[in-house]
């Protein structure tokens, strides 16, 4: 292999690089707390709601789940337009990866609103809680605490794999500024490298984040890494 | 006129019917114990008190108000003046002992924070741990926990404590310092009404008692009546095996 690493390149667009992978954080981070609100409503109607409600949940999650997240983009980016909704592509990929997000964390949110001990329901509930107090009081830092690992994953997933969708709209995010530098210069190897690493040290701070988030919050004894 | 009057309620589980017909009263101050073998409804019929369990027939009158059960906000005033404490302590894990009892108060009832927390510590300093606000649930023993719960209940300020086996899941050495929180309550002139197998404590601190069997009241009577000279079969029977040990 005769290869020349030429880094140089890279170096002098970094500037650029970090604003993608900036972009890419709160990407990720805003999709995440949206889906979580989504998740937690939507588990909560799958768990205490009317049966026409929990239907209505049901449907929502085996579309959203059994088809890809590009295609839910492409459907708000390309599809919204033609009834004459136009929302910008990064508006698109939040609201996209929000209500995808949503779904999947309903499923996990489930988990944790089952596995609440139905005694401490009991407890609340005689101690004059309504059910909204009981989920606020009780379910969600059960939650919070007990599928503590499983959420922290998915942000990882969300973070990483979710927002990388954005590039195919237009999203400067992380892997979309790549490939448009990299299609300057045609140091695609180079720069990929480079991507790749800015994505593991971006899941490396979000761990920590999380893990502090989780010790401070719920004492949740979260490993850092 | 009795504090807790309990007339003719009935009960069911699904379709099974698990109470058939329960009457008592309980006196201002008093103390009634509900005893009787496992699966006689005893519990149930706390559960019913507090709504947790639906009652189908009968009614329940706190000093003379029937408590109408089908209406949400009637079952929440109820609830403002019993209080429940669960064989299982139920408490809240993810909270503090502190929060355990001041929660309720600060965020459903909307009393001053610096009110309800001075008054809970009071009530943790009566139930002997005055030093475990700041610990958490399971940093506690069971009779410990127990008593948190205790206190958490007396929060809320109710006129009747309602006790549901509380000793039944305790080490044998814990249940004395449970029992001495009762008594303590007991002194103060609280109303109570307890589920126990506790046929010693039960003995001293009511002053009436309750047998129930199969989800009907077999016989009541005052402690000595009942432990000494049952008139039912049934309870002769009963306390012929428990007293025994």
């Amino acid at each position: 292999m005769d290869y020349t690493w030429q880094f140089n390149v890279v170096w002098r667009n970094f500037d650029v690089l970090l604003q993608g992978a900036w972009l890419t954080f709160q990407l990720g981070v805003f999709a995440f707390a949206g889906g979580t609100l989504v998740g937690l409503i939507g588990a909560a109607i799958k768990t205490y709601g009317p049966l026409p409600a929990r239907l209505l949940v049901d449907v929502y999650v085996v579309f959203i789940t059994n088809t890809p997240a590009l295609i839910q983009i492409y459907f708000l980016y390309f599809g919204l337009p033609e009834v004459g909704v136009r929302w910008s592509s990064e508006a698109c990929v939040l609201i996209g990866l929000t209500l995808n997000a949503g779904a999947y964390l309903t499923l996990i949110l489930r988990a944790g609103f089952l596995s609440v001990r139905t005694t401490e329901m009991e407890a609340g509930e005689t101690l004059g809680m309504s059910r909204l107090q009981q989920i606020r009081y009780i379910v969600v830092p059960h939650i919070a605490k007990s599928i503590y690992p499983a959420l922290a994953n998915f942000f990882i997933v969300v973070l990483v794999m979710g927002t990388s969708v954005g590039a195919l709209i237009g999203v400067d995010e992380l892997t979309g500024t790549a490939i448009n530098l990299s299609t300057v210069n045609y140091r695609w190897l180079e720069y990929f490298t480079v991507t790749a690493g800015l994505y593991v040290v971006l899941t490396l701070v979000a761990s920590v984040g999380l893990a502090l988030l989780g010790r401070w919050a719920f004492r949740v004894k979260a490993r850092i890494v | 006129m009795p504090h807790l009057a309990v007339s003719g309620v009935h009960a069911n589980y699904g379709a099974l019917e698990v109470l058939h017909g329960i009457s008592f009263d309980v006196d201002r101050g008093g103390i009634v114990s509900l005893v009787g073998p496992s699966g006689s409804g005893k519990s149930t019929v706390l559960r019913t008190l507090v709504g947790l369990t639906r009652a189908t027939r009968g009614t329940v009158e706190i000093d003379g108000d029937v408590i109408d059960y089908r209406s949400a906000r009637a079952i929440r005033a109820a609830r403002d003046r019993m209080a429940i404490v669960f064989q299982q302590y139920n408490l809240f894990q993810n909270m503090t002992v502190l929060r355990n009892c001041t929660l309720a108060p600060v965020k459903i009832k909307r009393r001053p924070r610096s009110e309800v927390e001075a008054e809970a510590r009071d009530l943790l300093a009566l139930v002997g741990l005055a030093d475990k606000a700041d610990a958490y649930p399971d940093e506690l023993s069971g009779g410990q926990q127990q008593r948190v719960a205790i206190a958490r209940a007396l929060a809320l300020r109710p006129d009747i404590l309602l006790l549901d086996e509380v000793t039944s899941a305790l080490d044998p050495e814990l249940v004395g310092e449970v029992l001495d929180t009762i008594r303590r309550l007991s002194d103060e002139g609280m109303t109570m009404l307890l589920v126990s197998h506790e046929m010693g404590f039960v003995r001293e601190v009511s002053n009436a008692v309750v047998f129930m069997d199969a989800g009907r009241v077999v016989e009541t009577g005052s402690p000595a009546q009942i432990f000494d000279a049952p008139r039912s079969d049934r309870a002769r029977d009963f306390f012929g095996k428990v007293l025994r040990h």
